[in-house]
């Protein structure tokens, strides 16, 4: 008896072994960043928003927008293809009410193997601007900005394949805020303002 | 001969009655959502007068959202509406406690679509949103200091998909629309 139970679990191990890593990719390469670390600055903030458009609505918005009229076929363009908007802001009265820990709990996710830092901009006045893409199998299916100044934490998470171009042209709407972060090329344009940003590949 | 007839009805009537009560249960959502704010603010609500409700049912009424011109968004009939007015919201501190037990009442089959919170002026607003096949249920919890809303609407997809295109507005048109009086 004992014989057989070392026999199957010799056989089991390798597939076992083969389903938990195939699970730890899978989590890996979840482009979807968890906030509810975030959720204790709901009673220190002075406001708070938080939206959240999930996959299915995102594809039922993406239906009812006309591909006739220009302007319903550019909305159209923009979300095809996209899998969920999740978006939070946190205002606050005064300085120093959130944490850096705070902002690492968000930091430290965006750490994992599949996303990578595309623009980090410094600015004493204004915080920082950090912005992360999401690649697997070598096309981007997710994107992220965590943006701290010192009276306001934003922290914004778009699925799907997103890029910077297609950001910009989602401020202000869906729920996205206006972040103000320039497109590739026009990076240069940030050091007439004093802002630093260094780009990564 | 009887007995099997008694026993059929008796486990007809258990299933008419558990579909009686799990369709109550699962339309009472609302219901729930107005105690929770009756118990926590210690307050009481209004209903609409009748007058104003049947003018609701009107469905050409234009409701202009981001500068556009649209037929009224709630689907005729479909409309759930309580008022608070005059009466003190204060959660002395605690208003993420009142988020908790909002979520509770609303149950699973809604999904937090839109939260904005400002403790400081007590003004929040709620949008919780739910599948009904062909149409989407809307609700809508808007508390500020000495007023609050709650409303239920069904919207197609079409005026959905519109208005999510500025989820922070939808709270306000849909609550306007909603309390908006024909007569």
């Amino acid at each position: 008896m004992n014989k057989l139970f070392h026999t199957a679990m010799r056989r089991a191990l390798p597939l076992l072994l083969l389903i938990i890593s195939a699970a730890a990719v899978a989590t890996a390469q979840d482009p979807r960043v968890q906030t509810t670390s975030l959720d204790h600055l709901v009673g220190k903030a002075s406001q708070t928003v938080n939206v959240n458009i999930d996959e299915r609505l995102m594809q039922m918005t993406a239906k009812f927008f006309s591909g006739a009229d220009p302007d319903e076929k550019k909305i159209k363009e923009i979300i095809s293809g996209l899998k969920g908007i999740y978006v939070k802001v946190f205002e606050f009265e005064h300085e120093n009410e959130y944490t850096p820990a705070d902002v690492e709990s968000i930091r430290s996710q965006l750490r994992g193997p599949s996303w990578s830092q595309i623009i980090s901009i410094n600015s004493k006045k204004d915080g920082t601007v950090e912005v992360y893409i999401s690649m697997t199998n070598a096309s981007i299916n997710g994107l992220a900005v965590l943006a701290a100044d010192p009276k306001e934490l934003t922290v914004v998470n778009i699925i799907g394949p997103v890029d910077l171009e297609k950001l910009a042209e989602l401020e202000g709407q869906f729920g996205v805020p206006v972040l103000d972060i320039e497109k590739p090329a026009k990076t240069k344009k940030l050091q007439d303002f004093g802002l630093k940003p260094q780009l990564k590949n | 001969m009887k007995s099997k007839i008694t026993f059929l009805s008796i486990i007809s009537l258990a299933v008419i009655w558990t579909f009686i009560t799990t369709a109550q249960a699962k339309a009472d959502e609302f219901g729930a959502v107005v105690k929770t704010i009756e118990r926590f603010y210690r307050v009481k609500h209004q209903s609409i007068p009748f007058l104003a409700r049947a003018g609701m049912k009107a469905a050409t009424t234009a409701a202009k959202i981001r500068g556009g011109q649209y037929k009224r968004l709630a689907e005729a009939g479909s409309v759930k509406i309580v008022f608070f007015q005059d009466q003190d919201f204060d959660s002395r501190g605690s208003i993420a406690n009142f988020k908790n037990a909002l979520s509770s009442a609303v149950g699973d089959t809604w999904s937090p679509l839109v939260q904005t919170l400002s403790p400081k002026d007590e003004e929040q607003t709620y949008i919780f949103i739910r599948d009904a096949g062909k149409k989407i249920n809307v609700l809508v919890v808007t508390l500020a200091r000495r007023e609050g809303t709650v409303v239920q609407v069904d919207l197609n997809p079409a005026t959905f998909a519109m208005l999510l295109q500025s989820p922070e507005d939808m709270g306000k048109a849909i609550t306007d629309d909603a309390s908006q009086d024909d007569n």
